[in-house]
């Protein structure tokens, strides 16, 4: 906390027209810590390529794999493109039953995006919807019986013409694995319905599925708190230059984000920090890591940290985190800068 | 510089006050929340990147009046974790795109996603038509009704045109927003 050292001169020292020419200079190294800035980017832009280059030489992990895992990943975002891109790379075959298999087995796949995409009014998506339908087998099953396991695979669109045409595939189906059932059912089937009710996929389409899935980097780490310097464990991920840690692994919601912006990372030694493994964030400009938490009322509130400090289970580990959070590291000079503003105003008063 | 130093001092001499309102700013990717939240903060125009996650910073658009206003990434992929934000939120800023005619429906469909969850029942909306200065952007109006506004019932909002950059109608929607949370607290 004793940043203030570097602020001893005393600015109102300065000439109006010192003061000018500091304003200019300053806006000057602006500009340039931007342009360098654009010129990392565009050296980062360079490197993703020849990394993507690198997979398909086949050198490292299975790039059909890591393809799967995109197309994947892109499917609970948008079904059409995660298809396509499937279809494109030569993963899927480019036929009704193939997508629909693909669909059934539905490993790693949002249940609201497989609904999505089988209600589509396209040809090929009814076509994929009665490939879908027909994998499901319904012999010698009640109605009720019958429509749960149909309506665990995906889940439902809220639009009704979409239900319906969901619904008369289902019911063409059982009809024909089932004939002549339509004759004594209808107490059995009431009562079923009243004795169990139906289950929906638990998937309100709020879930983050796609947004942590194929992270850079999880697991469980010890994280020191703020004010009070105990140690929880926490399930952290590292995705998209944000830091993201749950309680549970299972969590839908995340208990603090923090973005890697303008932060850096270090080791810390065993006797410093009473714990062995240790790394911490910590940011050279401002006071106070940018981040957020949510409090134990479920209301998000900024972080108090001055520095994260974490601890992992082993040496390998702590070296994956560290070079894992280097690498999604971003530096912006705009935060710098805000950062001195903050400061100079907390001056002024 | 004299005038925007004085801003600030009011800025900080109204911390004193009560607990800031909490305000989110939300809005497809690209839209210009990051721009408008730095012009209210600073007064300056600032080249911003995606947003890392989020911004937040406690500012004062209005004498008297105090919102913590936090600005979260709009990319598609981080948009599921914009929920994570709604609880207490008192005033909810959506900022649009006006020259982006061809995600308008996405917008509304974002706006409406936020606007049906239990938490943000009731709170007021200020859309910020942004970009009014490109040639080919939509007028608030066209904006209002692509985005549904007209049929929205249960909450009161308003919309505003505006262009970042140049800080016109910034404010204004900030007033707005100032006015809107105020009244709702009364009930």
């Amino acid at each position: 906390m004793s940043s203030e050292t570097c602020n001893s001169f005393d600015l109102s020292d300065l000439t109006p027209e010192e003061k000018l020419l500091l304003d200019s200079i300053r806006k000057r190294k602006l500009q340039l810590l931007q342009e360098i800035q654009e010129l990392k980017d565009e050296i980062a832009d360079v490197q993703s390529e020849m990394d993507m280059i690198d997979v398909s030489d086949g050198s490292q992990n299975n790039p059909k794999t890591k393809q799967m895992s995109i197309g994947k990943k892109k499917f609970n975002m948008d079904p059409k493109k995660g298809i396509e891109y499937l279809i494109d790379h030569q993963l899927l075959p480019n036929t009704p039953e193939e997508v629909a298999k693909f669909l059934f087995q539905g490993e790693g796949l949002n249940k609201t995006a497989i609904g999505d995409y089988l209600g589509e009014a396209k040809e090929f998506n009814i076509s994929v919807l009665k490939a879908f339908v027909n994998l499901h087998e319904f012999s010698d099953m009640i109605l009720v019986q019958a429509l749960r396991q149909f309506l665990w695979s995906f889940r439902l669109p809220g639009e009704a013409q979409k239900i319906d045409r969901m619904m008369e595939c289902f019911a063409e189906r059982y009809c024909e694995l089932n004939p002549g059932m339509f004759t004594s059912t209808g107490i059995s089937l009431y009562e079923s319905i009243k004795n169990e009710p139906f289950k929906i996929p638990e998937d309100d389409g709020n879930d983050l599925m796609h947004t942590f899935f194929n992270p850079d980097k999880e697991g469980w780490l010890w994280k020191q708190g703020g004010r009070v310097k105990n140690w929880k464990r926490r399930w952290f991920i590292l995705n998209d230059n944000c830091l993201y840690y749950f309680q549970f692994t299972t969590d839908k919601e995340p208990k603090g984000i923090i973005p890697l912006e303008n932060i850096q990372v270090r080791e810390v030694p065993t006797e410093k920090a009473n714990k062995p493994n240790c790394f911490e964030l910590y940011t050279p400009v401002q006071d106070i890591i940018k981040a957020c938490k949510m409090d134990k009322e479920g209301k998000v509130v900024e972080g108090k940290h001055s520095v994260y400090r974490m601890s992992a289970a082993t040496k390998d580990d702590k070296d994956e985190w560290i070079r894992c959070i280097k690498a999604s590291i971003s530096e912006n000079p705009f935060y710098d800068m805000l950062a001195a503003r903050r400061k100079k105003v907390l001056h002024q008063k | 510089m004299g005038l925007w130093l004085s801003k600030l001092y009011d800025v900080f001499s109204e911390f004193s006050g009560s607990t800031p309102a909490r305000i989110l700013m939300l809005g497809l990717d690209a839209a210009g929340k990051t721009t408008i939240l730095y012009k209210i903060k600073l007064n300056e125009n600032v080249h911003t990147i995606p947003t890392i996650g989020f911004n937040v910073e406690t500012v004062s658009p209005v004498k008297g009046v105090s919102f913590t206003v936090w600005d979260v990434g709009g990319q598609e992929k981080i948009r599921r974790l914009w929920q994570h934000y709604y609880q207490n939120t008192e005033g909810l800023v959506y900022i649009v795109d006006s020259n982006d005619k061809e995600r308008l429906s996405e917008a509304k469909e974002e706006l409406h996603g936020i606007l049906n969850s239990d938490e943000m029942r009731g709170v007021p909306v200020v859309v910020v038509a942004n970009k009014q200065d490109l040639p080919r952007s939509m007028s608030p109006s066209e904006v209002a009704d692509g985005l549904g506004l007209p049929k929205m019932t249960g909450r009161k909002w308003y919309i505003h045109g505006a262009c970042a950059t140049t800080g016109e109608g910034i404010f204004e929607s900030m007033k707005e927003m100032a006015n809107l949370v105020k009244n709702n607290k009364k009930y």
